[in-house]
């Protein structure tokens, strides 16, 4: 079926006429530096439509000593302007030296000379100043990009009692600042790469060289280099453009936005990537363990993180099948309760006209809708949503008859338990899965259930992310630390998951121990 | 750590055993022994289970000096193209029919026992649509889902059979040798077959990592497997009584009928889902070696394409017999009693064939 929804938009597409835009665009970037600054000039403001433009700046003057004429441009909104008149500016024009060169009189960091337009636009767009001489066939370009955005803040979504508070912003130096503050290594690379045509956005794909599988990184620069598309502003939409199974439940890559997680993910020898305007990074590959897991378990004690890792299991367990179980036991399996809960069942479902699976889908439908109002609503209303939703709703559905009251318990608590799963993805796809299993438990009740249930568990083993089984390492075995529904004694976690094949398996020699 | 593409490890290889032939202590498999070898059938599963070890051995050593040859190929291999395929037809009707014959039982359980008001069409539908995606998907992925729920079916298992247990009376075991010694060794003799499925299994020979894991795994797999369904037969002898035992089709699903544990009075509803997972993946597994065969002897590379077809024919077979109750448990005894000889004796002859060929010749050079 999927098949024939791709050909139908596939085809649709055909028939759209294209005007290609973005090629008219390169060929007027597509000159060399003139010799004549009157050219150069005409040829930048032209590009960048001077004065329509309003951000982009333009002056034009004089060199103190020899009196040649200079021309600088850079889009003020993105450029530190007080650098700009101080290094450059200033400089050029108080400078009294007859022989000295355009690089030696600018103070700033570095500045590098340009011969093709293209490159001066480049370097205009990421925030950096140029400057064009007379008689000179080169440009010059000094960094001067200063990029608006939020400081470091708290992590909002993935809170943690025990460990490190800082989350990763907009602005992806202070996020790669952020993680080689945890990682202190000459090997861990930062490459950067284009992948998007019209806007020019760069991602980060950090890995650790002598850890990463090679092969693995090659994968993965290569699907990003492939991608051919006008824009990708953020990595959640990165994440959707370069995941193998689009229409799969489960998530394949991994999204956080704790600095300290991508740290670890990336010391077991993973690929993160890491982008402007996206205050997260994409860890990939990722397994169904690492959706499951949060840092906090390895933060806390061995009992403690375990403890927590029981009730997250549990959790997700009640999430998916506590409705579903309601509906089978009370229309399929009444004969299992015992006769006291059964009458006490029977007595508050008496004047309910519904059948059960209606009233459970009434019941969870409306947990989805106040679920999704109070993410929407704006802050200052959300605790009316709340009351409005649980007391109003809840009660008055039971006065109403309704809805039984042991429905709400059942519904609140699968609501409630879908809380614990920190990650978002996972947390979309059970509680849409828990609609399946109701769907399943209402027309043939635990068979049913039990179906859906095997064909998940084997769907479920046959996806991949990046060549990585799901549930590895617990099925297919892998050499690894074993850190899966439960996790080992923080010393005796000693190797790198082996299906990532690193480079060096051992995270700790045997000594780590004494 | 040594993952290669396409294959299972021993894990993955032992959960599909554990559970395909695990499963048999639920279904009617105890009572056809029950019926001549009354209260002694365990000593004739523990016969059975020493009878088996020689088809096996034999069939480990064949396998041994041709590492890279499934069943099939090992056939055509052994006894030439036409005597081959042949041979190879046989196992595939023998298994296709056991494999019809078995889901039929399975879905009869399930229509007789929990969901008496659901059509048996309905159950079965279901049944053949889960197991086809589950052939579909292959057997590292069914190896992976056995893997994973191996433990959990286990546990219950065990804890309804201890309930059972403690409920049951060890008096009823006695007399030892129930109907008598000779009762006991032909029940034996015709229904060794009941572990035929350990020929079939060297349909995914090649496919366990190792012919050591494979092996090892063998043996693992049916040690487990002869001391877990002796123990049932016992313990279902202890429960019911061998005269009440022998009407009871299906002794399982009567004793978690049975008993009770705590204040849960009625604890089959609990059991149900565990039993019918296992029962899913062993029909997987069945359905997948039925494929793989198929696929072998007509020469079907993507023999994937072949699942909806076969699991319409299954259940458009399996629920043609009417009064499912009597004539399916009549014709698996039938099955069993054909297969018996052929499963004894096949693997052995498989065994000379080899040796007059000279096979085993390079054997020492290769273990090397």
């Amino acid at each position: 079926m999927f098949k024939l929804l791709k050909k139908l938009t596939g085809r649709k597409q055909k028939r759209i006429n294209f005007k290609d835009t973005l090629e008219k665009q390169s060929n007027q970037k597509d000159q060399s530096v003139s010799r004549q600054i009157d050219v150069n000039i005409e040829q930048i403001k032209k590009i960048y439509q001077f004065p329509d433009n309003k951000d982009v700046k333009f002056r034009e003057f004089r060199i103190g000593g020899t009196g040649k004429r200079v021309a600088i441009f850079f889009i003020s909104s993105i450029t530190d302007v007080r650098t700009i008149e101080d290094s450059a500016i200033k400089p050029l024009i108080q400078t009294t030296e007859i022989k000295a060169e355009i690089k030696e009189i600018l103070s700033t960091q570095n500045v590098t000379s340009l011969s093709e337009i293209k490159e001066v636009v480049t370097n205009i767009n990421t925030g950096n100043a140029v400057i064009f001489a007379d008689n000179a066939t080169k440009a010059y370009a000094f960094e001067c990009a200063n990029f608006q955005g939020r400081s470091v803040e708290r992590a909002e979504n993935e809170v943690l009692i025990k460990g490190s508070k800082e989350a990763l912003t907009e602005k992806v130096i202070v996020n790669l600042s952020l993680i080689r503050k945890r990682i202190k290594n000459e090997s861990l690379i930062a490459e950067s790469i284009t992948i998007s045509e019209r806007s020019q956005n760069e991602v980060f794909m950090l890995y650790i060289r002598n850890v990463a599988d090679d092969q693995l990184v090659g994968n993965i620069k290569n699907r990003l280099e492939t991608l051919n598309v006008d824009a990708i502003q953020n990595l959640s939409l990165l994440e959707q453009y370069i995941e193998e199974r689009s229409f799969s439940f489960f998530p394949s890559i991994l999204y956080s936005e704790r600095p300290d997680r991508a740290a670890s993910f990336l010391e077991d020898g993973h690929v993160v990537l890491l982008m402007d305007n996206s205050p997260d990074a994409l860890i990939l590959p990722a397994t169904f363990w690492s959706f499951f897991h949060t840092p906090e378990e390895h933060y806390l004690r061995f009992f403690f993180g375990n403890f927590v890792r029981l009730i997250r299991a549990s959790s997700m367990f009640i999430t998916i099948f506590i409705s579903a179980i309601y509906i089978a036991v009370t229309s399929y399996h009444s004969e299992m309760i015992p006769p006291d809960l059964l009458l006490a069942i029977a007595g508050s479902r008496e004047k309910v006209p519904f059948p059960v699976f209606f009233e459970i889908l009434l019941m969870e439908a409306a947990f989805e809708f106040i679920r999704e109002a109070g993410l929407r609503v704006p802050n200052p209303m959300g605790p009316t949503i709340g009351i409005v939703g649980a007391l109003i709703l809840g009660q008055a559905a039971v006065e109403a008859n309704i809805i039984s009251p042991i429905v709400i318990i059942v519904v609140a608590l699968s609501g409630l338990t879908s809380f614990t799963m920190s990650d978002i993805s996972l947390n979309y796809a059970l509680r849409i899965i828990r609609f399946l299993f109701i769907l399943s438990a209402g027309l043939f009740g635990i068979v049913g259930m039990t179906s859906l249930f095997a064909v998940g568990i084997f769907y479920l083993v046959s996806l991949k992310s990046f060549g990585v089984p799901y549930l590895a390492p617990m099925t297919p075995n892998f050499v690894s630390s074993g850190d899966t529904i439960f996790r080992r004694v923080l010393k005796n976690e000693k190797f790198r998951p082996g299906y990532l094949k690193p480079t060096d398996m051992k995270k700790k020699s045997n000594g780590a121990i004494k | 750590m040594k993952q290669t593409e396409g294959k299972i490890g021993i894990r993955e290889y032992v959960a599909i055993l554990l559970l395909a032939l695990g499963t048999k202590l639920t279904d009617d498999t105890p009572s056809l022994l029950y019926g001549t070898a009354k209260n002694s059938a365990w000593i004739s599963m523990l016969l059975i289970g020493i009878l088996t070890v020689v088809p096996i051995l034999f069939l480990l050593k064949v396998f041994s000096v041709h590492r890279n040859k499934n069943l099939h190929e090992l056939n055509l291999h052994l006894f030439g193209k036409v005597f081959g395929n042949i041979v190879s037809l046989g196992m595939l009707a023998f298994g296709f029919s056991a494999l019809v014959l078995d889901s039929a039982t399975y879905v009869n359980i399930i229509s007789n026992i929990y969901f008496t008001k659901t059509p048996p069409i309905a159950i079965y539908i279901i049944m053949g649509i889960v197991c086809g995606y589950g052939a579909k998907r292959g057997i590292q992925h069914i190896g992976s889902a056995a893997w994973i729920t191996l433990s959990y079916l286990k546990v219950t298992l065990a804890l309804a059979l201890f309930v059972a247990f403690t409920k049951g009376n060890s008096k009823f075991l006695f007399p030892l040798w129930g109907p008598g010694t000779k009762e006991i060794v032909k029940t034996a003799a015709s229904k060794m077959s009941i572990f035929a499925d350990f020929y079939f299994i060297g349909i995914i020979a090649p496919v366990v990592n190792s012919f050591k894991e494979f092996k090892k795994g063998t043996f693992i797999a049916f040690s487990f497997v002869l001391v877990e369904i002796t123990i049932a037969i016992i313990i279902y002898v202890m429960l019911f009584d061998f005269t009440s035992i022998e009407v009871i089709s299906y002794p399982f699903h009567e004793a978690i009928l049975y008993i009770s544990i705590g204040f849960l009075k009625n604890v089959e509803s609990i059991f149900l889902p565990f039993w019918l997972i296992a029962a899913f993946i062993r029909f997987s597994f069945y359905l997948y070696m039925v494929l793989v065969l198929f696929g072998g002897i007509f020469k079907i590379k993507e023999y994937e394409y072949l699942v909806p077809v076969m699991v319409v024919l299954i259940v458009f077979l399996g629920t043609s017999p009417q009064f499912a109750t009597y004539t399916v448990p009549y014709l698996r005894e039938q099955l069993l009693m054909i297969l018996s000889p052929i499963f004894f004796l096949l693997p052995c002859f498989m065994w000379l064939i080899a040796k007059v060929r000279g096979d085993f010749k390079n054997e020492v050079k290769k273990d090397m």
